[in-house]
């Protein structure tokens, strides 16, 4: 059986598996961008929330994604009698995990913007708006983009992880068709392939937006 | 101080002087961590003179400049823009009305936006501009000799490019006062009597120019006023020929040092 013939006479559950991977990474890539971009704006200008997005990021570093995970899972489940869709409880751990990888990302790029391109802005006249739209925004924008992409890109592999708390992702499906037919070469296969075509030119693009745009800001 | 009847309308001290028409520190006064920076610095900047600020580096001549830009506020003294007069420290109800292109500064260090090219830095405060404004821009582009590469970013540009750049930018905006931040630095000889050009012809339509330079020849040349800054107190003012017979033996030993240099 080829890799191919694998893919062909398991599509049901290789496509159900990728639709979940797929909303997973979408629930942790939307809540992770649009709240982290919105806390490390914030905490860039406000003081007591900095303090907390770094102390909360400073404290994710330290504990593996898994065990977060886990414990999200098991014991905090059990302490608080209740019952949450494993699925929802990996969302939940992946999202707070991105979210502050994103602000810290945001809140770096906002507190170390160059105050002499504000200046020069200023001193020609431009206002505020302008400098926001034509200024700062496509800097930043510039600076932080490839850095976002290989983090996100970092976030869909994680997605693996929901398979061990039994979410039907992708490398959960993989892992139950490999132990009904036993063809562990073609399966593990097919997955990085799935994954190369999908990781591979995100990685690229942030590579080459990175060579393309993001000027070196000490040379002006 | 009739609007002082209960309001909290945040304005400038307007002094009734308005025939003076001017860009002026008057006993200007900047500390930095408990150094000082300026101390009682007076000095004007006249429509249609060319004032050339010289003195070692770290003499506060930057300071300076961006005091007087507003762009950094004194501790202590007096800044006037034409008719408007801020006492420092300002107090709760003052508020400074930007300045800005009215007088501008071109920074020795350019400060171009990294993202856009020459040209784009050149057109991006015209935004808002009419045509006249850019065309006007493209005769400054062709005249400093940017024509060719103003489609370049920055970082691809050479030093003189990024300072003409940084000049025209400046320059068409048409502000009644120009500070001007070591900008012949990165230039060779014929940009900067290209420079020296244009310094004249802003003169002639009435503009104030503030340089500063460590090119006394070029100060010699262009300026109508001298003014001689060394550890933040000003030293000795007057006409070009305080370069050739200085009063001040500081004065005399800097200009000397130079003149060997050269």
């Amino acid at each position: 059986m080829t890799v191919l013939e694998v893919l062909i006479k398991y599509q049901q559950g290789f496509l159900s598996g990728l639709k979940v991977t797929l909303q997973l990474s979408l629930i942790i890539w939307s809540s992770g961008l649009i709240f982290g971009t919105i806390l490390g704006g914030l905490s860039a200008r406000i003081t007591w929330l900095a303090l907390i997005s770094r102390f909360g990021s400073f404290t994710l570093s330290g504990i593996p994604i898994l065990v977060f995970l886990f414990w999200l899972h098991f014991p905090a489940q059990a302490v608080f009698n209740i019952v949450v869709d494993p699925f929802y409880t990996a969302a939940f751990v992946l999202s707070i995990v991105n979210l502050f990888a994103v602000t810290d990302i945001v809140r770096g790029a906002l507190l170390e913007f160059p105050a002499q391109y504000n200046i020069a802005a200023k001193v020609c006249g431009i206002s505020g708006l302008d400098t926001l739209l034509f200024i700062q925004i496509p800097i930043i924008f510039r600076q932080t983009l490839p850095t976002l992409i290989i983090t996100q890109v970092g976030m869909l592999q994680a997605t693996l992880f929901a398979s061990l708390i039994s979410v039907e992702e992708i490398f959960r499906v993989a892992q139950r068709i490999n132990a009904s037919i036993y063809k562990p070469v073609e399966i593990y296969t097919a997955l990085g392939i799935f994954f190369l075509a999908v990781c591979l030119p995100l990685n690229g693009f942030a590579y080459w937006f990175r060579n393309t745009f993001t000027r070196n800001l000490s040379e002006s | 101080m009739a609007l002082r009847i209960g309001l909290e309308i945040p304005l400038p001290v307007i002094y009734p002087s308005p025939e003076v028409v001017m860009l002026k520190a008057d006993k200007v006064t900047k500390i930095y961590d408990g150094k000082v920076i300026l101390n009682d610095v007076s000095l004007s900047v006249q429509p249609g003179q060319i004032t050339a600020l010289i003195g070692p580096s770290g003499s506060g001549k930057t300071t300076l400049l961006k005091s007087l830009a507003l762009l950094d506020y004194p501790d202590q003294g007096m800044i006037s823009l034409d008719d408007i007069t801020y006492n420092f420290p300002l107090s709760k109800r003052q508020e400074i009305q930007p300045p800005w292109p009215h007088v501008t500064i071109v920074f020795q260090q350019h400060f171009l936006w990294p993202h856009l090219t020459l040209r784009q830095n050149i057109m991006l405060p015209l935004k808002r501009k009419g045509i006249f404004a850019r065309k006007q821009a493209e005769d400054l582009i062709e005249s400093l000799g940017l024509t060719e590469f103003c489609d370049r970013y920055p970082n691809q540009a050479s030093l003189g490019q990024r300072q003409r750049t940084a000049l025209v930018r400046a320059l068409v905006l048409e502000p009644a006062y120009i500070l001007l931040d070591e900008v012949t630095s990165s230039l060779d000889v014929e940009q900067v009597s290209v420079i020296l050009s244009h310094l004249q012809s802003l003169r002639e339509r009435n503009i104030g120019i503030l340089i500063i330079t460590h090119l006394i020849g070029f100060a010699n040349r262009a300026a109508d006023q001298i003014v001689f800054l060394n550890q933040g107190e000003v030293l000795e003012t007057g006409g070009v020929e305080l370069l050739r017979s200085p009063k001040h033996e500081r004065v005399r030993k800097f200009l000397s040092v130079i003149e060997s240099a050269m």
